[in-house]
């Protein structure tokens, strides 16, 4: 029995496409009020995934449920609690804004006021109403993605699946529709996004599931993951490499002190799960015993950090052996 | 699940709605639909006059406006692929997933789709009939037989748009839509669309009793000419009314395959 906090549930879901197995025993469960971030290169599965959940496809095996619904038996049901952002935002170019926004108010049950009465809050709330009238095929990408958005949420969907929605976009558009998606989130809708941005998945995600050829790698919230993989480390450089020595004996009651290079014998490491908050500590320990600091910096593990650790590969570009994407 | 009739109809409408109004923002379709009929009507009612001479051809009150409803089903013909060359185009560029992503009865999805076909095969037929009579085409039967013809070549769009959506949903290949165009005109030359029947050379003949098409232009024309010797109304009624009724039940099919196979 599904969890009455839980949006999706999800179990040994398997999706074939003749020999190519594109989802593999897939589990994962996202609870209301949270943002989801899928996470995985392109050909993981996220889509495949994604169009089940939202009934446009059929899994070949296990099962699915989105707002307590099954998305084979109860399918309608399910339609009717979800928004749909697909990857490329399939909108046709020859209709305006405003047109398909009431379009999609009548596919969700709205007569014509309401439908007209609520596309006109929606292109205001995307920043479309100047735009409304003009067809999409002259709209940019951002604005394509927002009105695409938009038409999400003209039924105010209980769950929003975003397949990948900043793909392409550039750096002001997605961090426009990133608060769009937080403001959402704050009122209560759930979001399950799709992206191959590692930033993204940070950014926004309460907890990110991580996707490689089908099967789920890892999850839970990004900290978390990134912990798992290694803490933080404090990178000091003192003024004089002679210092250094003292450096790591005065710094070792504050964490874990990497050997030192031989390479680089000014650098003092300290791994410590604080983090930047040690940055402060450290720089005080250093001037009671009078070693001059030339420069502090910290280095967080990545979920690239956390892809590679369970796949092997690099997240952009999976598929090929780390040592290839690094060179 | 129990459905809203109201609800469903209104969904209906506003994808007609969009079907309509795409069509006429898309030069590729507004082109065979419009303009190549009445450019056949012109090259056939200038060339091929002069049959209207020969001893078989019927007394008419006007060349033009015997082959009138020749042009009236060829648009017909072309507005019904022209849904399911739109329909192909939806279903490639992934529009189509965001109408089966809602929470509508998939067969409103064809009726919303064949809603636009009906719209414009209305639209069409009004045109040509207009366009023909300021050319000199006159229609004995009256304003009902205008009425009726108008009718009866929505009804033959919508059927026609049905084997096109089947189709369109059976490949949801564009390519492979655009490719049929040519059988519209087999199917037209097919039937006693520009001449009568008799004067066919004797395959074509043969080849139009089974056309249901025949029935529905030499419907037209005794409508149009009110001669019920060139036409009976009452077998146009019949074959454009089934075959619309057995195409749009084999695109619902159609449909609820793709979704099967999905």
């Amino acid at each position: 029995m599904i969890g009455s906090d839980t949006a999706v549930e999800v179990r040994g879901l398997v999706r074939d496409f003749g020999k190519v197995r594109a989802v593999d025993g897939l589990d994962l469960e996202v609870h209301e009020g949270e943002i989801y971030g899928f996470l995985g290169p392109n050909g993981a599965g996220k889509s495949t995934t994604v169009r089940i959940l939202v009934t446009l496809l059929r899994p070949s095996g296990g099962w699915a449920r989105v707002a307590g619904h099954d998305v084979v038996r109860d399918a309608d049901a399910v339609r009717r609690s979800i928004g749909v952002a697909l990857q490329e935002a399939a909108i046709d170019p020859l209709m305006t804004g405003r047109e398909l926004l009431r379009m999609q108010g009548a596919l969700h049950g709205l007569r014509s006021a309401a439908a007209r009465e609520r596309a006109e809050a929606l292109l205001r709330r995307v920043g479309l109403t100047e735009a409304a009238d003009r067809r999409v095929g002259g709209y940019s990408g951002g604005m394509r993605r927002r009105l695409d958005l938009a038409l999400a949420l003209v039924h105010r969907p209980a769950v929003l699946f975003l397949d990948e929605p900043t793909t392409g976009l550039d750096p002001t558009s997605r961090l426009a529709l990133w608060r769009e998606v937080r403001a959402l989130n704050d009122e209560g809708t759930t979001v399950f996004l799709t992206t191959q941005y590692m930033e993204e998945a940070e950014q926004l995600a309460d907890r990110v599931g991580i996707i490689s050829k089908g099967k789920l790698v890892a999850e839970g919230a990004p900290d978390d993951l990134k912990a798992r993989v290694g803490e933080p480390t404090v990178q000091v450089e003192v003024a004089d490499a002679a210092d250094a020595p003292r450096a790591r004996q005065a710094l070792a009651a504050l964490g874990t002190i990497d050997p030192p290079l031989e390479a680089d014998p000014a650098r003092v490491a300290v791994r410590t799960r604080a983090g930047a908050a040690a940055i402060a500590p450290i720089v005080r320990v250093l001037d009671e015993h009078a070693i001059a600091v030339e420069s502090v910096e910290v280095e967080t593990p990545t979920l690239d950090d956390v892809f590679l650790e369970v796949t092997g590969s690099h997240l952009e570009g999976a598929g090929q052996p780390a040592a290839e994407v690094a060179g | 699940m129990t459905r809203d009739p109201a609800r469903e109809g209104r969904v209906v409408l506003a994808l007609g709605r969009r079907a309509l109004s795409v069509q006429f923002r898309r030069a590729q379709l507004l082109m065979p639909t419009f303009v190549l009929p009445l450019m056949l009507l012109a090259v056939i009612a200038s060339g091929t006059s002069a049959a209207r001479g020969l001893r078989e051809f019927p007394d008419v009150a006007s060349y033009l406006g015997f082959v009138v409803p020749g042009t009236i089903i060829q648009g017909a013909l072309l507005a019904g692929l022209t849904s399911g060359t739109a329909l192909a185009g939806d279903i490639e560029g992934g529009f189509f997933d965001r109408l089966l992503a809602a929470p509508v009865n998939r067969t409103s999805l064809v009726l919303g789709r064949l809603a636009g076909t009906l719209g414009l095969a209305l639209l069409q037929s009004t045109l040509f009939l207009a366009i023909a009579w300021i050319f000199g085409a006159r229609y004995p039967g009256g304003a009902g037989a205008v009425l009726a013809t108008i009718a009866l070549a929505a009804i033959t769009a919508v059927a026609i748009g049905g084997v096109a959506s089947a189709i369109a949903l059976r490949t949801g290949s564009l390519s492979l839509m655009q490719s049929i165009f040519p059988f519209v005109f087999v199917l037209l030359f097919m039937a006693p669309a520009f001449f009568p029947r008799e004067l066919l050379v004797p395959v074509l003949r043969d080849a139009a009793v089974y056309n249901p098409l025949t029935y529905v232009v030499e419907a037209v024309r005794g409508l149009l000419q009110a001669e019920p010797a060139l036409g009976d109304p009452l077998a146009g009624v019949v074959a454009a009314v089934g075959l619309a009724l057995a195409t749009v039940a084999l695109a619902t099919l159609a449909l609820k395959d793709r979704l099967r196979r999905l």
